[in-house]
């Protein structure tokens, strides 16, 4: 009974989902992006030894990972439009606005944590490797890109590939502004057809496999790196 | 030649090969506090030349602080270190090509682990001194033969013993043509069965004339091998003399109740 019902859900209203799967894709995959570009430069700037920078970064890394991305979704789409900040429309593009909101919200939450991976991957690396290169003549920029980095890469790559997980499942939030991600087409179908428990069913399904599939291609791609070394 | 003449500085040279040599570093009123800890208290010396100078005491004495402070892998409070008549304590000084002039060896080896032993010994010559690369393995494989360990050119850390990491790291930065080679306790994380062919390569390089200042617990290479012995406790300078001096003859309280412990 249950699965028939979940099978011509399927059958009727899979546009919508695979729609869905889409958005949420582009979503997540934008704010990996946008999340991991930022991170390293707020990594950067968390390991600094120009103070106010280190300060700084330190203080938006700890609000955002202190305060719920719902907040900050909300804020960023609700609340800055009225001080006059506003994403621009972008005609070719539909719902240009909100996708730009969701993806810079997620992307600057996203951001605090990757600083964090990034940089606990770096202090994690011997602080004797760096004194070694030092005394070689290594100047600190040099010691980083030649010795440590190439090391601290091997510790980030795993917790950067969670983080890519864990963003598949958080962008889900993003349905409350309005954009068409998995989660948001799961409840339109669920208004149409009134079926709450097979159309929930079905998205945690989807969602499960997206992050099950993406999680073995970055434990694969884990493996092929580590190849070669001993 | 430099027209030096403080009593202290007059260390015995081995076979009196070297009986002139000028003074290479001279520390001058070094003070080195953690906090409110001082770890080392108005240190005055000074090295000259082709010394081998061990430095030995007491756990917490400041030797390895002392050390790091030659090549400024700790900061000074307060004092000068003058390398070649430079201040290198200047907020302006190269700390970068001083440190390429003085050697480091440390008791964690410190290789790096995401290079293989001929990548570890020729980055530093090819990036920082811009040697050709292929003039850097060879310079590279002839000491690499000097300590037996050729046929580790291509392995990585994780697959040596210590004592291997450690000959290697030696020779790794004599790969930089060091003025003065510095080591922080080279056999202390050694098993005891390797800790013979380390003090054989450091012996070797002390026969070749090097200047070296070694922190260490082996107190038969401070009697055998340097010219000269420091006794460090309390962050000071307890005892400056000729080795065999003063291992047969030591004045203080503090080394002779030192030396009744470890010998």
């Amino acid at each position: 009974m249950f699965f028939s019902n979940v099978w011509s859900t399927l059958e009727k209203y899979y546009p919508f989902f695979l729609e869905g799967v889409q958005n949420t894709l582009i979503i997540a995959v934008f704010t990996v992006l946008f999340g991991t570009i930022l991170g390293v430069l707020m990594a950067t700037a968390r390991l600094s030894s120009f103070r106010p920078l280190k300060w700084l970064a330190t203080a938006y890394i700890e609000f955002f990972r202190g305060t719920p991305l719902m907040v900050q979704l909300m804020f960023i789409f609700y609340g800055l439009p009225m001080i006059g900040v506003t994403f621009p429309d972008v005609p070719f593009i539909e719902n240009f606005q909100r996708f730009a909101a969701g993806i810079v919200a997620l992307s600057l939450n996203s951001c605090a944590y990757v600083a964090e991976v990034i940089r606990s991957g770096i202090q994690a690396v011997d602080i004797g490797q760096m004194e070694a290169a030092r005394s070689l003549g290594f100047t600190k920029g040099q010691s980083m890109t030649m010795v440590i980095l190439p090391q601290a890469i091997r510790n980030i790559l795993p917790a950067l590939g969670n983080e890519f997980v864990t963003v598949i499942k958080e962008s889900s939030i993003v349905s409350v502004i309005g954009i068409a991600d998995l989660m948001y087409r799961t409840n339109g179908v669920k208004a149409k057809n009134y079926r709450t428990l097979e159309c929930l069913f079905i998205a945690a399904v989807i969602y499960f496999i997206l992050t099950f599939v993406s999680g073995r291609l970055i434990s694969w791609s884990e493996r092929r790196l580590n190849r070669g070394r001993k | 030649m430099d027209g030096n003449n403080r009593e202290t500085a007059a260390p015995e040279i081995r076979g009196g090969e070297h009986p002139e040599t000028r003074e290479l570093i001279q520390v001058e009123r070094l003070t080195k506090k953690f906090d409110k800890l001082t770890v080392l208290d108005d240190i005055s010396v000074s090295f000259r030349e082709h010394e081998v100078v061990s430095v030995i005491g007491p756990s917490g004495g400041g030797k390895s602080t002392f050390l790091r402070c030659l090549n400024l892998l700790e900061k000074p409070t307060s004092g000068r270190i003058l390398v070649d008549g430079v201040n290198i304590c200047e907020k302006d000084a190269d700390i970068n090509r001083h440190r390429q002039k003085m050697g480091m060896v440390f008791q964690q080896f410190n290789l790096f682990n995401n290079m293989n032993v001929m990548r570890n010994m020729t980055a530093a010559p090819v990036k920082i001194k811009k040697m050709p690369r292929e003039e850097a393995e060879a310079r590279a494989e002839q000491l690499l033969r000097r300590v037996g360990l050729l046929e580790k050119a291509s392995s990585y850390p994780s697959s040596l013993s210590g004592g291997q990491k450690q000959r290697i790291a030696i020779v790794r930065a004599l790969m930089m043509d060091p003025e003065v080679m510095l080591f922080d306790e080279p056999t202390s994380a050694l098993d005891p069965e390797m800790i013979g062919e380390v003090l054989d390569v450091m012996k070797a390089l002390a026969g070749t004339g090097m200047t070296m200042i070694v922190v260490t617990h082996e107190m038969r290479f401070a009697q055998e091998v340097s010219t000269r012995t420091l006794f460090l406790d309390g962050g000071r300078v307890e005892e400056d003399k000729p080795s065999r001096e003063l291992f047969s003859n030591p004045e203080s309280p503090r080394l002779i109740s030192f030396l009744n412990k470890v010998l």
